[in-house]
């Protein structure tokens, strides 16, 4: 039994081949970007965009995901439910510190200062702390962490709009999301390309950490069950 | 151009340290396991 657990987190050829095939997929978006056309007012810091928009669109993917799962936790009691928002906040969480990063960069550049209380940057920040607070809740929240944690997600998740509808509904500093759609015809490939590639990235991270946290699970279950079996005999 | 490659190293390091923290996990994981194993061992 514990063997197959063990092969099973050992077979993981399929995941190293993805693994692969999207690092290779980033070197070909580095390519397309640092080829892509020079946009007239920012210059080179504009490229930013092509990795700090993917990484945004992870990070509130996740949230939703993270919701989801948390959901079927919670109304049905899904295990799996809550493996699947425990792996996908941990992604959130990653994803948006390469937001937090890669944006102030971009900003410094273009608006002079490295963060600014923005509508869009604050509710974005609040985003990614939320779930800092869910994983934060699971560890240290004791016996109903998981469920406090599960509470938390939805609301994270409510943020989802008001992050991505800021920027059209008040006045601020951050492009609008017309940007995309307005983008000069070089720079569409790497966009959407990047975005491919980020998004397969997340895929692949996501399932190789379900793996982890479903062997992880069923190790807690055949340790209890040893320590049971011990506890019985003579 | 600083800030690009700062922006893309930043990216790429955070996701490396992401998959190192699994490999960790699924080391700590196996580790576990094996003594699962050797406790199981002398009552099978």
């Amino acid at each position: 039994m514990s063997s197959r657990m063990s092969s099973s987190l050992k077979s993981s050829t399929a995941f190293v081949v993805g693994l692969l095939l999207t690092m290779h997929g980033f070197f070909v978006v580095t390519f397309l970007v640092a080829n892509a056309p020079l946009e007239k007012t920012m210059g080179i810091v504009q490229k930013i965009f092509y990795f700090h928009v993917p990484c945004a669109w992870l990070l509130m993917l996740s949230t939703f995901v993270c919701a989801g799962g948390s959901l079927a936790y919670l109304f049905r009691g899904s295990e799996r439910g809550d493996r699947l928002a425990l792996c996908s906040a941990e992604l959130g969480v990653l994803f948006g510190l390469c937001v937090m990063v890669t944006g102030p960069l971009w900003a410094r550049a273009a608006w002079g200062v490295f963060w600014t209380w923005d509508v869009r940057l604050t509710s974005s920040l609040l985003l990614w702390l939320m779930l800092i607070a869910y994983g934060l809740a699971r560890r240290y929240g004791g016996e109903g962490g998981r469920r406090l944690a599960a509470a938390m997600a939805l609301f994270a998740a409510a943020d989802v709009p008001l992050v991505y509808l800021s920027v059209n509904v008040w006045r601020t500093l951050h492009p609008t999301t017309k940007v995309v759609s307005s983008l000069a015809p070089g720079m569409r490939l790497p966009f959407f390309l990047s975005l491919a590639i980020f998004s397969a990235l997340w895929g692949v991270l996501l399932t190789l950490r379900m793996r982890v946290e479903r062997a992880h699970a069923r190790l807690v279950e055949l340790t209890i069950a040893v320590e049971d079996a011990e506890g019985r005999s003579p | 151009m600083t800030y690009v490659a700062l922006a893309y190293g930043f990216i790429w390091g955070a996701v490396f340290t992401y998959i190192a923290l699994i490999g960790r996990r699924v080391a700590r994981i196996d580790a576990e396991i094996e003594d699962l194993r050797q406790r199981v061992k002398p009552s099978a």
